[in-house]
């Protein structure tokens, strides 16, 4: 099971979400060390999350990142035991941090439970699991991707800038700017899906044809617009924030999501 | 199941706006000025406030001004007068509003209330500038509450955007989002309020002419401004010649002559009858004297002026919007005449020396009442029913206490003889003595000889002289006057009981022109001491 859990955790994934958390502290006036436990809390959140989509009863999918998914390698037991186990880490990261204020540990505590919760990927993903492809317009898909992948990414951005002890300004602005690199991000990813390359995306492509997804409702260039258009939305968002040198790791992050192939 | 629409790029960049995903475009490009350190976030509201009021007093100004509307050139050089003088008050508005928003803790709530006054305030300057001006509004009147509703809509969005956008670089902090559609529903509402204040003004439809009972005796109407016979004149014959006559008094008020006079003549307050100042004034580049709306006074009146910008045009028959007695009288079947009148002007069925007439060749107050009285003998010896003077002779004077004396000897002089015929039952004498500048305390008469009746005193106000005279002469009262007939003044059993809904709108004969400037005309009032 170690070893599972440690295949899951290092796989070569891009790191987003904890270097978003990061980069959203460092915006907001902290030294990295504040932050470090926040981002390794949410890398677990997310690690768990995927080996928890590609089970069998979910999307079934046979490759992660390049490698068989944890349940084709370990089995479906192992790896459901993993997505606990990451879980409950991610957790005790949070709650036994040093460097993190009382306040902030329990805060952050909360903001992690929200986007792993009912409100967040698992609500998420029962919803996309019950879509009927057919009948699911623009809202829905936007309920389900704003809890499914976007809550998380909102989480690492609050997280860090709550690590950071940021004012509720800066945590708004800093919120509307993962709100729409998140729905970007699932956009471009729905885009990736439909029209990627299998072996440089390291994962099955086309899987999600058969599904409701954003390229099939709005086709592919009103999507790409979108996705310019979120982005720009995002980097406007962290004008209030403070100055361009201090954001500018959040503004690249949105730059890769807008050059992203994989 | 049926599928769902799929959405086009502007449904789905709409609908995503509302999911709170992207910002609109201007707040970007304002937030983005203002984050930048550039400042101005007010400049863009300035702007269109500055633009919506003056908008605002022109649609006003179109409304009440008859020929405005269909004068282009007149509309746009009264519109970029205006909106010099709402600069100054925009700019001073945005200044405290930026101060507020530095202070705000809600700022999302603060800007909606900001931008929603703002639309309030147009909506203020265009109704009420509008009431002011008109007495009867057309329905065409209302079309101008599309330019100005959409104007008071732009200015609200562009508020509020300054405001938070102030806030936000002031503080950083993120405000919530306010509900736009409040300016949508304040649109309505000032629309609906607007709407309402016109229909409680709607244009009146002409009136049939009363049908007044026959009376066999004619009256004078002597109108004596400046006969101050309760404060420091106290003319001692004046005094022991009128002691003899009914008499009603008016606290006085210190208002210019033609509005005294007018409120006298037309038994309606200034409101109504429209007549306040001396002057209108004309714009440079206008082609039309106009009457500033309320809230521009200041700059077109006075300041404008000053700097040459405009010129003023004097008051005429043309501002008047109610009828005055004679002109009741005349349309009646009364054969009138009106001498020396301020607002007067020619009327059909009645003779009319106009104010000019007398005024314009007069060096001093004796020699205006002169040339008042003797144009009024002369014209009187062909016969009138209703035949009425305006003696401005003791209020020029009023700086000569010597001189003023002497112009109300003269007047008793020629009272007196009417006087004894009025006692004799030969014709009934009404006479008015008003001041345009009275004392404090100083009140106001008309003084009545009607046979051989004996003298008395009751309380009454200005605008019950119009209807006194005219029900005195057998004219039915119009029940939409403010004032109404006191039959105490007269003999008993003469005044007309009879009542008509309304004498109708004044519309000014056809060929009737309001001046529009008259250089010597304005010299000689201001040579008179009427003008400062």
């Amino acid at each position: 099971m170690s070893r599972a859990i440690e295949e899951a955790v290092l796989s070569p994934g891009k790191r987003l979400r904890p270097l978003a958390t990061l980069a959203s502290a460092a915006a907001a006036r902290s030294a990295d060390e504040a932050a470090l436990d926040v981002a390794a809390a949410v890398e677990y959140v997310h690690a768990a999350s995927l080996v928890l989509d590609d089970l069998p009863s979910m999307d079934d999918a046979a490759r992660r990142r390049g490698r068989p998914a944890l349940h084709v390698a370990h089995g479906v037991a192992t790896a459901e035991l993993v997505a606990v186990a990451l879980l409950a880490r991610a957790f005790e990261i949070v709650a036994g941090s040093p460097r993190l204020s009382a306040a902030a540990r329990v805060r952050v505590t909360a903001e992690l439970s929200a986007a792993v919760g009912a409100a967040g990927c698992s609500g998420g993903q029962a919803a996309d699991l019950a879509a009927e492809p057919a009948s699911t317009g623009l809202d829905g898909l936007e309920s389900i991707h704003a809890r499914k992948t976007g809550a998380l990414f909102v989480a690492a951005v609050r997280g860090g800038a709550i690590a950071a002890g940021a004012g509720e300004g800066t945590i708004a602005a800093l919120t509307a700017y993962a709100r729409n690199v998140g729905l970007a991000f699932q956009i471009t990813d729905d885009l990736l899906d439909l029209e990627g390359d299998a072996a440089r995306m390291g994962k099955d492509v086309g899987r999600d044809a058969h599904k409701a997804n954003f390229a099939t409702i709005l086709g592919p260039d009103s999507c790409r617009r979108l996705v310019d258009e979120l982005l720009d939305a995002s980097v406007a968002a962290l004008r209030p924030v403070g100055a361009a040198r201090r954001t500018a790791v959040l503004a690249d992050l949105a730059r890769v999501v807008r050059e992203r192939r994989s | 199941m049926t599928a769902p629409p799929r959405p086009s790029l502007d449904e789905a960049r709409s609908r995503l706006r509302e999911l709170g995903y992207l910002d609109a475009p201007v707040e970007r490009l304002l937030f983005r000025t203002v984050f930048a350190g550039r400042g101005g976030a007010f400049l863009p509201a300035v702007v269109i406030g500055t633009l919506a009021a003056a908008l605002s007093a022109v649609a006003a100004i179109a409304a009440g001004e008859p020929g405005v509307a269909g004068s282009p050139r007149t509309i746009a050089a009264v519109f970029l007068h205006v909106a010099a003088a709402d600069l100054i008050p925009a700019a001073g508005i945005a200044f405290v509003l930026s101060r507020l928003a530095e202070r705000s803790r809600r700022p999302g709530f603060a800007a909606t209330m900001a931008g929603f006054g703002a639309a309030l305030l147009v909506f203020v300057l265009w109704s009420v500038g509008t009431y002011g001006l008109a007495r009867g509004l057309s329905a065409a009147a209302l079309l101008w509450a599309i330019p100005v509703g959409l104007a008071a809509l732009l200015l609200a969005s562009a508020v509020r955007l300054a405001f938070i956008a102030h806030a936000y670089a002031h503080s950083g902090a993120l405000p919530r989002r306010a509900n736009r559609r409040v300016f949508l529903a304040a649109a309505a509402l000032g629309l609906l309020v607007a709407i309402l204040l016109f229909f409680s003004r709607r244009e009146a439809l002409a009136a049939a002419a009363p049908q007044p009972s026959p009376r066999s005796v004619p009256m004078i109407v002597a109108a004596v401004d400046g006969l101050d016979l309760d404060g420091s004149l106290r003319p001692q014959a004046a005094l022991a010649l009128l002691a003899g006559g009914r008499s009603g008094w008016w606290p006085a008020e210190r208002l210019s002559p033609p509005e005294v006079w007018t409120t006298l003549a037309t038994g309606v307050s200034s409101r109504r009858h429209g007549v306040r100042a001396l002057s209108r004034v004309r714009p440079r580049g206008a082609t039309r004297a106009v009457r500033p709306p309320w809230g521009t006074v200041w700059w077109l009146r006075r300041i404008e002026p000053a700097l040459g910008l405009a010129v003023h045009a004097p008051v005429s028959s043309a501002d008047r919007q109610a009828l005055s007695f004679w002109e009741v009288a005349a349309s009646a079947g009364l054969r009138s005449l009106s001498v020396g009148w301020w607002a007067s002007g020619d009327w059909p069925g009645a003779v009319v020396v106009d104010n000019r007439a007398i005024l314009g060749a007069a060096s001093g107050g004796e020699e205006a009442d002169r040339a008042a009285l003797e144009r009024f003998d002369r014209e009187r010896s062909a016969g009138f029913s209703l035949a009425t003077v305006y003696l401005p002779g003791c209020d020029i004077e009023r700086d000569s206490p010597a001189r003023r004396a002497s112009a109300a000897g003269r007047i008793v002089d020629w009272l007196a003889p009417l006087v004894d015929r009025a006692a004799h039952g030969e014709l009934v004498l009404v006479v008015v003595a008003a001041d345009s500048h009275p004392a404090p305390g100083a009140v106001g008469r008309v003084i009545v000889f009607d046979g051989a009746e004996p003298p008395r005193t009751v309380q009454i106000r200005p605008v019950d002289v119009d209807p006194s005279i005219l029900a005195r002469l057998g004219v039915p009262r119009a029940r939409d006057l403010e004032g109404v007939p006191v039959p105490a003044l007269f003999a008993a059993g003469t005044v007309e009981a009879a009542t008509v809904p309304t004498y109708g709108p004044r519309v000014a004969p056809a060929g009737t022109a309001a001046p529009e400037s008259d250089r010597e005309y304005l010299e000689k009032l201001r040579s008179l001491g009427y003008l400062k």
